[in-house]
């Protein structure tokens, strides 16, 4: 390639912009409840699941489920990851310490919801342990007032 | 069906972590040489399907620049957003409508060199909610469906070793893989460094340039342009909740589901008894088990005697992935196309190191979305039957 020398080998192109999503009825009145330290299900009259983020239409039997239930704010841990990386724009970088994660069935639903578990070790991360939701104070009315998850009792 | 579709001819890249070159470089020179290999030039194509990207290129519609280096501009033209298995299932039907003879696939990603993969996933995600959150992304959603596997059938990590080692082994059979190692271990595998637990960098995916070309042609068509054409006899493919908490995902229903359409359009009512050689995408080692047991090429919950007895290895009593798969390279929307040209080597013979012998029957997969929550299957045979 001496010929050929390269000059400029890539060029880099920001690309910044800004949506506005609609979140709908069911996630809105998800989000006021957190902001009082309440966490909102809906319930399918047919197949009895009681779902976690709420939305309007049943996976399982199609019907809309419109039947507003509490769920929690304690539950078990049902699935979880040790995360010795978070990812930034796409980019994994060192996590320290590490972040755990996990999946809870909420006491009172069916579905489980994806949560960042603190206040314990990697290693007593395990399914079964029993934690609780703890909200953000004041809250500050977006998703974020469930603000995270600690082993319960 | 009446008419009959085959692949003819494919290509690839030698994929790499930096291609080195612009993409329309690197598509132009593929297409030219698939076009050498049988003396054609881009007015014996019928219709054009293209596969990328366009959150992945920054384009909206991806393809507009590709159509020029691939020979498309002023032809009929399309394109597949998803991954390329569903490209080359849309060039079949396209070609099984009876409109067209020939079509061509081109499917490319620059997931190593130009942007980065795990951000196109987040930008999969629900973005009023799991983008909200960022506690989702594509390597913390695979391990837990990893852990899901794992503690439904009692796999330990050394099993997930043993499958990304095999991987590795093959992947250095084959001249295009991009990451590979004729040695590897279980214990080099467990020599790397976590992601999300259990999940190490070697049970992932490697951020990959590259590109497949596939031509495709009509029963006539296929037998003028060559000797050993290899029949598309099945297709199918299914798509199942986006919801994690609600999915059990220590199995694939959509994977299941979409082999079930495709087996019973090939007439195959064993797939053990009566499939040679799978190539699966298992974007994280723990897939691999999972994707097979669906397409029912093992047992459920088999993963860790499938590893320990050498089941799926090339002389294996059901060879998966001799190309060594998406642990090999995984050139985003060109994988699941990558799939299929493999099974393509594999039934022509011309496998090199990786063939398996006397492979008649191949089934291809692909994926898209969040623990592969979309899934394409397709059966690939010798016999025109």
């Amino acid at each position: 390639m001496a010929a050929q020398e390269r000059i400029v080998a890539s060029v880099v192109v920001p690309f910044d912009y800004t949506y506005n999503y609609r979140v709908g009825p069911y996630l809105e009145r998800y989000i006021q409840e957190l902001g009082v330290k309440k966490i909102m299900a809906v319930k399918c009259e047919g197949c009895g699941n009681v779902v976690v983020p709420p939305r309007k239409i049943c996976g399982e039997c199609k019907r809309v489920m419109d039947e507003w239930v509490e769920v929690g704010p304690a539950g078990t841990v049902e699935n979880y990851t040790v995360g010795h990386v978070t990812l930034n724009k796409g980019l994994a970088e060192p996590a320290d310490p590490p972040v755990m994660l996990a999946l809870i069935k909420l006491d009172g639903a069916t579905s489980l919801l994806a949560g960042e578990v603190r206040r314990t070790e990697p290693a007593e991360l395990k399914n079964g342990l029993r934690v609780k939701a703890i909200f953000a104070d004041p809250a500050e009315n977006n998703l974020s007032d469930l603000d995270h998850f600690e082993p319960a009792g | 069906m009446d008419r009959k579709v085959a692949i003819v001819g494919q290509a690839q890249t030698k994929h790499s972590e930096d291609t080195g070159m612009p993409r329309e470089r690197m598509l132009f020179e593929l297409v030219k040489g698939l076009f050498g290999q049988f003396g054609m030039t881009r007015h014996d194509i019928d219709t054009f399907v293209l596969c990328s990207n366009d959150f992945e290129t920054g384009r909206t519609i991806s393809n507009v620049f590709e159509d020029t280096p691939v020979g498309a501009y002023m032809k009929d033209e399309t394109k597949v957003e998803a991954d390329g298995a569903w490209a080359v299932m849309y060039a079949a039907t396209r070609i099984l409508s009876g409109i067209y003879d020939t079509a061509l696939v081109v499917a490319n990603s620059l997931g190593g060199s130009e942007f980065r993969p795990y951000l196109i996933m987040d930008y999969q995600l629900n973005p009023t909610y799991d983008r909200q959150l960022a506690l989702i992304n594509e390597p913390s959603a695979a391990a837990f469906q990893a852990r899901s596997y794992m503690d439904k059938y009692g796999m330990t990590d050394a099993y997930l070793d043993m499958i990304a080692a095999r991987l590795l082994r093959n992947a250095a059979r084959n001249p295009n893989a991009l990451r590979a190692k004729a040695d590897a271990t279980p214990e080099y595998v467990a020599g790397s460094e976590y992601l999300y637990e259990p999940l190490r960098k070697l049970h992932c995916y490697p951020f990959t340039d590259g590109a497949c070309v596939l031509l495709l042609a009509s029963g006539e068509k296929a037998k003028d342009l060559t000797d050993s054409p290899i029949w598309i006899k099945g297709l199918g493919d299914s798509i199942e909740s986006y919801y994690l908490g609600e999915r059990e995902l220590f199995r694939s229903p959509s994977a299941r589901l979409a082999a079930e359409r495709a087996y019973k359009m090939a007439g195959i009512s064993d797939p053990k008894g009566q499939i040679d050689v799978a190539e699966v995408s298992a974007k994280f080692t723990h897939q691999e088990p999972i994707i097979c047991e669906a397409l029912g090429l093992f047992p459920e919950g088999s993963g860790g005697e499938v590893a320990e007895k050498g089941l799926s290895e090339i002389d294996g009593d059901m060879p998966v992935c001799p190309s060594g798969g998406a642990l090999g390279a995984y050139p985003f929307s060109a994988a699941g196309a990558i799939r299929v040209a493999e099974c393509f080597r594999q039934l022509t013979g011309s496998a090199g190191e990786a063939q398996v012998a006397n492979a008649g029957t191949a089934v291809a997969h692909g994926q898209d979305g969040f623990c592969a929550q979309h899934n394409a299957v397709i059966v690939l045979t010798v016999e025109e039957g």
